[in-house]
């Protein structure tokens, strides 16, 4: 699944970036590589952006740049 | 956290120097290691990242073909990392070396760069980066040893609330009204004071200059041109200074970015950044301080796009234009006809934002990934760096064009010397393309050269509109006072200033949109020459034209000459095609 169908509180493993050039090396430098845990904290007030936490700090993306994450759900 | 430096330094082959940026930790011996290592360049020996076989073959062969085909490149960059470049294909690279042209090289090229692409199933780019990446993480896993949670209590605690679904806007926008009312109701009173200021500096030059006799012509460009250019950019001090160092506060706070998660939904929607919004919305305060307000945004795209839209916002110095004209043709729905040229900014500021992000601005692909920082309070040293950067920068690279400009349009408004108001040069040109206004409703030369002054700044159409349309020049009489007694009077001025700055924080109303009345005959005169049609057409063509050249030299300096002609064109074209709709449509309505 994507980690863009990720609900709040619920927790994803990174499988594989489906996307090249700017955006990836952009989510790689901000941490975002296959086998890390991400946790998604809250939705914006409007329903886009998304607040993650991934290797314990909070970061912000678009949910269209999130449908670029492919994860596996973890319990 | 803990950082194992020896195990970092051996597992990187180079020196590592930890340091505390906040504190400024460290830094001596981070200067005292980087100049040790320049004065031995042979001792300098990082390791090589191994990519694996395959990927050292292919860098192997390539380097092989360069060698043969072209040893200047060699000689000018480093071979492995020209290498690794071509092989991923980088096409800045590729230009720049002039071997995009030699389609033999590239042909070779591409026999390397196939297999590799077959075997792992992925662009080179992307293997390479998982390479790297992979390595970079296994070296931060085993020499960084973290505690299980990094943010704080304190950080969770508040945007617990701050992004809060139903108070995160509200917030936002609370704070940004703060933000306002200490530049405009706090930094007021010094705008005001710096303005008294130059008066009395032109006015004392004045009368030293009529001691030694100088000629009048010579006087008055001297005071009102130079000194009165001067003003010109000081004036705006207080006002870009306060809304930057609230912006370095907000964004060295973490603040900002939560501004941006809470507010990106709405500017994403017409193809800008979240942060976007703050310097757009500082533009309804002064559009000046917005361009430098952009420096928030992270790529090029998004700070020109927010930079080309700022001048939609109504700016407070063109409401006193509106009030004049409002009160004296809407009566008691002046209120909503200002209302609605607020609003008119705002809708064209939306449809230009999409337009510009569909066409000129369309190659470009916005990102937004953006880290949300644990708050902290920002250093003293931090706040007044950027904040005297900003004003530097202004007064600098803004301020001499702005001085350079405003000698030229006194030189406009006052040659021939002494002539009357109908045979100046500014006249002139009002006279010779007024016809292009024509279709818009107001093809007077009165109307059109107060725009032409207006470019100045956009309350000084108000202040045209007077001179032009009183029927006689009036004296203005002057209080006969010493040096002395006068140089006082500044100072108990600038104390005064202070005091009301201090007065007007604890003060709920707001003087940001407040507006002087001014009284004369001239009122009637501009009575006689509009309909409340052609008045509605000037006051939208106000609105969208020029903000002004402030404005104008500030987005040159931080952005080029490029865009400033950018931002010409569209504000000649836009407010000329909304006047006319607005004019003919008003027209065929048989409004007016």
């Amino acid at each position: 699944m994507k980690l863009s169908e990720l609900k709040p509180k619920e927790k994803g493993k990174i499988v594989k970036l489906t996307i090249t050039g700017s955006l990836k090396r952009r989510l790689m430098d901000m941490g975002i590589v296959p086998g890390e845990i991400v946790y998604v904290e809250k939705v914006a007030p409007l329903g886009d952006p998304i607040d993650i936490v991934i290797k314990n700090y909070h970061l912000s993306l678009r949910k269209s740049e999130a449908e670029n994450i492919e994860v596996e759900e973890v319990k | 956290m803990e950082i194992n430096i020896k195990g970092l330094e051996e597992a990187l082959g180079i020196n590592v120097v930890p340091t505390v940026a906040t504190k400024g930790e460290g830094v001596k011996e981070l200067l005292f290691t980087v100049k040790k290592i320049a004065g031995n360049k042979e001792g300098y020996k990082p390791k090589i990242l191994n990519y694996g076989e395959k990927i050292e073959k292919a860098l192997e062969n390539l380097e092989e073909l360069i060698k043969k085909e072209n040893m200047e490149l060699v000689a000018k960059y480093p071979s492995r990392w020209l290498c690794l470049k071509l092989l991923e294909g980088d096409e800045l690279i590729l230009k720049e070396t002039g071997l995009i042209n030699n389609s033999e090289f590239l042909e070779k090229l591409e026999k390397i760069r196939e297999p590799l692409i077959k075997t792992y199933d992925e662009d080179i780019e992307s293997i390479l980066a998982d390479i790297r990446y992979g390595l970079a993480h296994g070296i931060v896993k085993e020499m960084v040893k973290k505690k299980e949670k990094v943010t704080s209590d304190f950080t969770e605690r508040v945007d617990k609330i701050v992004l809060n679904r139903i108070l995160g806007i509200p917030i936002f926008l609370a704070i940004m009204w703060l933000v306002f009312k200490l530049a405009f109701d706090f930094g007021g009173p010094f705008c005001d004071w710096i303005d008294g200021f130059i008066g009395f500096i032109g006015k004392w030059v004045s009368v030293g200059l009529d001691n030694i006799g100088a000629a009048e012509w010579f006087k008055f460009l001297i005071v009102d041109g130079i000194i009165g250019g001067v003003g010109a950019v000081l004036v705006f001090v207080p006002l870009i200074g306060i809304f930057m160092l609230a912006i370095t506060f907000l964004e060295g706070s973490g603040y900002l970015a939560r501004a941006a998660f809470v507010m990106d939904r709405i500017m994403h929607s017409f193809g800008l950044h979240g942060k976007s919004f703050i310097p757009l919305i500082i533009g309804f305060g002064c559009n000046v301080p917005s361009i430098y307000g952009t420096r928030v945004l992270e790529t090029d795209r998004d700070r020109k796009l927010t930079a080309l839209l700022c001048p939609c916002m109504s700016c407070s110095a063109r409401l006193p234009v509106y009030v004049l004209f409002a009160g004296l043709f809407f009566a008691q729905y002046g209120g909503t006809v200002i209302w609605s040229l607020y609003i008119l900014g705002i809708i064209v500021a939306v449809i230009l934002g999409i337009i510009l992000s569909k066409t000129i601005y369309k190659g470009m692909k916005p990102i937004f990934v953006m880290e949300l920082p644990p708050y902290r309070m920002p250093t003293l040293k931090y706040l007044s760096i950027y904040t005297w950067e900003k004003l530097k920068h202004f007064l600098i690279k803004a301020g001499t064009f702005i001085l350079a400009a405003s000698i030229l349009v006194w030189v406009l408004l006052n040659i021939p010397y002494g002539a009357p108001k109908d045979k100046t040069l500014l006249a002139g040109i009002g006279k010779a393309i007024s016809p292009v206004f024509s279709p818009l409703g107001f093809g007077k030369w009165e109307a059109v050269s107060a725009l032409v002054t207006g470019i100045v700044a956009k309350e000084v159409v108000v202040t045209t509109m007077a001179e032009i349309y009183s029927a006689k020049k009036e004296k203005e009489v002057e209080e006969k006072t010493s040096f002395g007694q006068d140089l006082k009077e500044q100072i108990i001025g600038l104390s005064s200033a202070f005091k009301e700055a201090v007065k007007n924080m604890f003060s709920l109303k707001s003087g940001i949109f407040e507006a002087e009345e001014e009284e004369g005959g001239w009122k009637a005169n501009i009575r006689k020459a509009f309909t409340p049609l052609s008045v509605y057409s000037y006051l939208v063509f106000v609105l969208l034209y020029w903000p002004c050249m402030v404005f104008a030299f500030a987005l040159r300096a931080e952005f080029g000459w490029k865009l400033l002609g950018q931002t010409f064109l569209i504000y000649t074209l836009l407010p000329w095609i909304m006047s006319f709709l607005v004019y003919n449509i008003g027209k065929l309505l048989e409004i007016g």
